[in-house]
């Protein structure tokens, strides 16, 4: 390469450059950014070389290997010119396909990305959302070119922006021009830079001036800055030289940390390039211009990403900041004035005057100008580096871009701008992306790292997790910063620990505005931002870990303890009775599930398994361990009546208690009262127990026999039970309280079905759906005819719809509901059972008018929707679309939206003087279930609206906790405790060919043949194999915290042995 | 001469005086702990931190590092400053309670509660023994080592030091007292002359009824 001496040889070596290259040269590019190099980007780069080689391509097809392009989920990928196509997660042995390909203009169709989601296959790389959606001013280059290639920059119109400054010989132009493209510091503070550049220029240059690009990025998870200087480090340089040109500055320096060997590396290629070509030196491009840049490795502590500290660093002493003023500006490296611009600054200035101040200033928002990088990573579909314009919206970038959550969890915040940014709640996705409005959110831009938290993150724990960053990294040299941040995690930490109080929050809270307001440099003044961030937006959530000692995310152990407990409304210490089972210990796993549960043999058949949400082998990336199935295993091969708890002795001394309602929540609360030695009667109005398990859940979910015998034994000892004893009929609170009850549990459940409001909803054939259930269940009347129609999307629309089907005289059934399938609030497993079994569902679908003649139903009128904005639920609201009214015609309508309850016998207006809402509800103290008449406690679907079976049980648990202490005259509340493991099981002894990882086991169900027209139960147990092996599977996270508890070795070998 | 405002009153003074100085020459109180005459503004305690600007712009700087400037306008007893301040005194009587000197401040901003979990350091790092050593006494035998929570200080490699000439003057200026003093682990022990200078809340024994804040004092239970 030999030294260009003028402007004018420059723009003659672009042409002969340009003149040698032929676009329409097939070409592969190799994306070798430190992303891809991790994901095996050298090993295609090494089969590309060998494979043109090989095969005698060269010339005809070309290799370039370029700088990180941004995608790096998919990495390592291959773009191929001049199709544009891009090849996701290639392998070594897929190049030879690839080439050929390329070079005969074909595709390779199984190796293009395609979406995840549906599947559809993107030929031109544009395409892809991902980029789509972009505006790539500066990642757009890398993909041109060879980093450690001058010639390539060149060719694509580098250093055309210097030799423009230089041929102007005017530096106040440049200065000029900067400010009015509006850059600003891409840093995070977002200082003007044309500014920070006129103050330099300003400055005496007697001693001489530094530029200094600072390229020690320090935030977890942001890589652009890494990228930029791996990909096109000649970029920097260019900007640099342009710089100075305009400032007057003598030398630059680029401070990178040593942890990017690959951005030094090429960086040290692109300086030695540029001198030699007269680009960087005493007399550049002839001008007589004088510059040139050194590289300074910093050791990678994070505040030398501060300027005074960066500034001592480079003078070889400890790196810590000093107080400012003086400015950097005015005393900076050795007492010289010192302007220090990010990288990604410094990449902006060419394309500044490559486009004209003005042109540049129209991309962005007024004052924000320009595209700014962003590290787009966590719980993200695409993870990479995207470049949009400023004022784009977070929710552009996440879910356009970024494709939305990673998993199946919504997504909850973003975190910007590293450990002196904030989380921004998904609620405020709306807000665009330039400084000021982040700023005003509670977060900065910082230098652009965008973290993705789902609601598995637990915000407690993120504050923790950046404090315990920043305390390490806090220089130590200012004491609120060193002590501030160590005290603001010592408190965070003893909130994810359940030991903090209500006073240490608003200590930590009174703590962080006194770092933010006292701290010498950026770092301490920012260190409270992930603290007051979180407290903005998520204080509830605080609050929850320190006075329930609930952490809602299931992250913070010691308040967790094994997540399948914890998520338990009644407590079940699942983790227990799977351990059991894998050690084939089956009478003890029923101890464990029965001693929590007086209803094992239903909630192993209709609970809605919370546990299984929460398992940790789903979010260690596997499935959650089938613990429902488990249950059902062990309570098929036991029979309840073999179950005898440890009871107080009863007397006729003690208090009696009513309990009003035979489902599963007064049933409970009277099983457990029982225990405790209290009489109880049962009031039911049905003639037969089990309320809801009985009269709406159809047999085939759950066997008739299978609850009446699991009451049957219940009701064994201490209970008795009065069937047709309806409440404001037979009897009254008053008349009960006058008969010698003393405490009273109202469980009357949610049986009124609510109404459409609809004109002609009384017409024949129109149906209520606990009527209909209640019909079937109860009184053996098949209420369906014809064609049936169900609107609503729970479980009560779904057990209708399949309770319909099977009846005789049904032709077919429909559901109508309103949003679209993904929200549809019933299990899953019922949908899919339903879609098996032949039932339509339309969704996006609702009622508009019931059709009648003669005071019969023929059909209804519907109208489509389409998803609105999410509503308080956080489900998107149907909208309906104008003009896309149709008929359906139908025999029957079934009408399942939801149920409430019937409250009328109890309410103030009725004689009972109990309190109830507006939506007729009971209305409790949700600590204790205590209604507005003292002794009256109420829980269950009465107070809730229609809930899960084990929220139920969780109810009557509660109930009769609290009528036991309030008949013993104590304080109903208590000081809430996390439900940790507390006995110690062993692991099971496996043999090493059992200990072979497995998926988690399919559910066994009938075939759609056996199932049709009858009410067999659909779901059948597990065998003793599959249960052993589905077991084994689990993760023991009690064991962490039981290990502590485990006999001695000698005296378990002996128990074991016993136990076989 | 530069003239600025304090507490409402105006002040001239020569260019290149600091804030405190100002507020001295004016009679104005401001705490300090890492200040002292004769060495350099460091600005590490926080102690002194005045209030400038006004409006939304106002900020809290440290008054010892920061240059008089003409027009400014300074408060240095304003509630945040106040709030600040008193925060910063908890913090300190926190990590190292049986600071005399600690505790004198406490008293005197009327900081009568510790709500963070104790501890008993020996050392709040505010660099007086180094500037001292440096700056005064020309050894440069101790220095900072680490950063954050692990930041210390000691000599090169913590072996004794060939510089220092055991002059006593790094505790002379402890205000935590106990900073250089490792008399009761001589071999740890960079000089040996405290054994030489009274700790500076010494003068409590043989005067019980005293206020101490603290019990058991460190420093006492070491000197026993």
């Amino acid at each position: 390469m030999s030294r260009l001496s003028s402007l004018s040889e420059l723009d003659e070596l672009r042409r002969v450059l340009a003149s040698a290259a032929n676009p329409d040269q097939p070409r592969i590019v190799v994306c070798a950014g430190t992303a891809c190099h991790a994901s095996g980007a050298g090993n295609l780069v090494r089969a590309a070389k060998q494979h043109i080689l090989d095969h005698g391509l060269v010339g005809k097809v070309a290799l370039r290997v370029t700088g990180c392009h941004g995608f790096c989920e998919m990495g390592p990928f291959v773009l191929t010119e001049p199709q544009l196509a891009f090849y996701a997660q290639v392998k070594e042995e897929d190049i030879p396909r690839v080439i050929a390909a390329t070079l005969a203009g074909k595709y390779v169709d199984d190796l293009l990305y395609r979406d995840p989601d549906s599947g559809k296959v993107y030929y031109r790389r544009d395409d892809i959302p991902f980029f789509k959606h972009q505006k790539r001013d500066l990642l757009g280059l890398n993909q041109r070119i060879d980093p450690i290639r001058i010639h390539d920059y060149i060719a694509e119109g580098g250093y055309a922006s210097l030799a423009q400054v230089l041929a102007r010989r005017d530096p106040a132009w440049v200065v000029q021009e900067v400010l009015r493209s509006g850059l600003r510091g891409r840093g995070g503070g977002g200082f003007p830079t044309g500014r920070k550049w006129a103050l330099l220029a300003r400055q005496p240059s007697g001693r001489g001036k530094f530029l200094v690009c600072n390229a020690d990025e320090g935030d977890p998870g942001a890589y652009m800055d890494r990228s930029v200087l791996e990909g096109n480090p000649h970029s920097i340089l260019e900007g640099m030289v342009i710089g100075a040109y305009g400032t007057g500055a003598t030398e630059g320096i680029v401070y990178v940390r040593n942890e990017y060997p690959l951005a030094i590396k090429h960086l040290t290629i692109a300086l030695q390039q540029a001198r030699q070509l007269g680009l960087l030196g005493t007399d550049i491009l002839g001008t007589g211009v004088a510059f040139d840049i050194q590289i300074v490795r910093g050791a990678g502590a994070f505040v030398c990403g501060e300027e005074t500290a960066l500034i001592r660093s480079v003078e070889g002493k400890i790196g810590e900041p000093r107080q400012r003023p003086p400015y950097p500006v005015e005393k900076g490296i050795d007492g010289r004035p010192t302007a220090i611009n990010n990288v990604e600054t410094w990449a902006n200035i060419p394309l500044v005057f490559r486009v004209g101040a003005d042109e540049y200033a129209r991309t962005g928002t007024p004052n924000n100008s320009g595209t700014k990088i962003f590290s787009l990573v966590g719980k993200i579909k695409n993870t990479g580096l995207v470049e949009v314009p400023m004022g784009m919206t977070i929710r552009q970038v996440v879910h356009d871009i970024g494709g939305g959550p990673s998993g199946a969890a919504p997504i909850k915040a973003v975190q910007t701008g590293g450990p002196s940014g904030g989380c921004i709640p998904a609620a405020k996705f709306d807000l665009p992306i330039d400084y000021d409005t982040l700023a005003s959110a509670g977060s900065i831009m910082g230098s652009g790292g965008m973290i993705v938290m789902d609601e598995n993150t637990c915000m407690v724990d993120v504050a923790k997790y950046f404090l315990a960053f920043l305390k390490d990294e806090s220089c130590g040299k200012c004491f609120t910063c060193r002590k501030g941040t160590q005290r603001m995690h010592e408190i965070l930490d003893d909130i994810s620990r359940g030991r903090a109080t209500l006073a240490d929050l608003d200590l930590l809270e009174e703590l962080a505005g006194v770092v933010t307001d006292t701290s010498m440099c950026g770092l301490g003044q920012t260190a409270a931002n992930p603290v007051l961030s979180t407290l903005r937006y998520y204080r509830a959530e605080f609050e929850r870990h320190i006075t329930q000692k609930r952490c809602d995310a299931y992250v913070c152990r010691d308040l967790v303890g094994a997540a399948c407990q914890a998520a338990c409304p009644i407590g079940t210490e699942a983790w227990r009775y799977v351990a059991h089972i894998a050690r084939g210990e089956y009478a003890e796993a029923y101890r464990a599930i029965r001693d929590a549960n007086p209803f094992p043999s239903v909630c192993a058949r209709v609970c809605n398994h919370p546990c299984e949400e929460h398992c940790r082998a789903a979010a260690a990336g596997s499935q959650a361990v089938a613990i429902r199935l488990l249950k059902r295993f062990i309570t098929d091969r036991t029979d309840p009546m073999s179950y005898h708890p440890e009871r107080v002795p009863t007397d006729a001394s003690r208090p009696r208690v009513a309990v009003i309602g035979a489902g599963p929540a007064g049933l409970t609360a009277a099983h457990f009262l029982s225990l405790e030695g209290y009489p109880v009667t049962v009031f039911e109005s049905e003639v037969e127990p089990g309320g809801m398990l009985y009269s709406a859940i159809p047999g085939y979910r759950l066997p008739r026999d299978v609850v009446r015998r699991e009451i049957q034994s219940l009701l064994a000892e201490g209970i008795e039970l009065q069937c047709g004893a309806t409440l404001g009929r037979e009897i009254t609170l008053d008349s009960l309280f006058d008969s010698g009850y003393q405490a009273i549990f109202l469980a009357l459940g949610a049986h009124k079905s609510l109404e459409l409001g609809l004109p002609d909803e009384d017409a024949e054939g129109v149906i209520p759906s606990i009527r209909f259930l209640k019909a079937h269940n109860v009184r053996g009347e098949a209420l369906g005819r014809g064609r049936v129609g169900v609107i609503g999307g729970g479980n009560s629309a779904l057990d209708a719809a399949r309770t319909a089907l099977r009846q005789p005289e049904v032709d077919g059934v429909t559901i109508f509901y309103r949003r679209s399938l993904a929200e549809m609030p019933a299990f899953r497993e019922e949908v899919e059972a339903a879609l098996q079994e032949g039932i339509t569902i339309e969704p996006l679908t609702s009622p508009k008018r019931i059709l009648t003649r003669e005071g019969r139903l023929t059909g209804i009128e519907c109208i489509k929707n389409r998803l609105g904005e999410p509503d308080e639920s956080g489900r998107r609201r149907p909208v309906p679309v104008p003009g896309s009214e149709h008929t359906v015609a139908l025999d029957t309508l079934i009408v399942a939206i939801s149920e409430g309850s019937d409250t009328d016998c109890v309410s103030v207006a009725g004689a009972n003087r109990v309190e109830v809402t507006a939506a007729k509800a009971v209305r409790v103290d949700t600590e204790t279930l205590l209604t507005n008449r003292p002794g009256v406690f109420a829980g269950g679907d009465v107070v809730t609206g229609p809930n899960t079976v084990v929220n139920a049980i969780a109810a009557g648990k509660r109930a009769a906790v609290m009528i036991d202490r309030y008949l013993r005259g104590e304080t109903l509340v208590r000081e809430p405790r996390p439900r940790l493991p507390e006995r110690y099981v062993g692991l099971p002894a496996t043999a090493a060919d059992e200990a072979a990882p497995s998926g988690r086991v399919v559910t066994p169900r009938l075939p759609i043949s056996a199932r049709r027209r009858n009410f067999r139960e659909v779901e059948a147990a597990l065998t003793e194999e599959d249960a052993i092996r589905e077991a084994r599977r689990c993760l023991r996270c009690d064991l962490a915290f039981t290990e502590s508890l485990a006999p001695a070795p000698e005296e378990s070998a002996a128990r074991t042995g016993g136990a076989q | 001469m530069i003239t600025l405002k304090i507490n409402g009153l105006p002040v001239a003074v020569e260019a290149g005086s600091t804030i405190l100085e100002a507020a001295q020459f004016l009679g104005f109180p401001i705490p300090t702990l890492c200040h002292m005459e004769g060495l350099s503004p460091y600005g590490a305690c926080r102690l002194c931190v005045v209030e400038i600007g006004e409006g939304p712009r106002a900020r809290l700087v440290t008054s010892c590092t920061y240059p008089a400037e003409e027009g400014l306008v300074v408060r240095t007893a304003s509630a945040r400053v106040v709030r600040a301040r008193r925060m910063v005194i908890e913090l300190l009587l926190a990590s190292c309670p049986q600071s005399r000197t600690i505790q004198d401040l406490a008293s005197a901003h009327g900081v009568h509660q510790q709500r963070f979990r104790q501890e008993h350091e020996d050392c709040i790092l505010c660099g007086r023994c180094v500037r001292m050593c440096e700056e005064q006494m020309m050894a440069k035998a101790i220095g900072f080592q680490g950063r954050g929570e692990r930041r210390t200080i000691g000599t090169p490699f913590n072996e004794p030091s060939a510089q220092c000439r055991q002059c006593g003057g790094c505790i002379y200026v402890c205000p935590a007292c106990q900073l250089r003093c490792t008399y009761n682990e001589p071999d740890k022990a960079i000089c040996g002359a405290c054994a030489n200078l009274p700790a500076p809340c010494l003068e409590k024994e043989g005067a019980a009824d005293m206020l101490c804040y603290m019990s058991p004092c460190v420093a006492c239970e070491i000197k026993r």
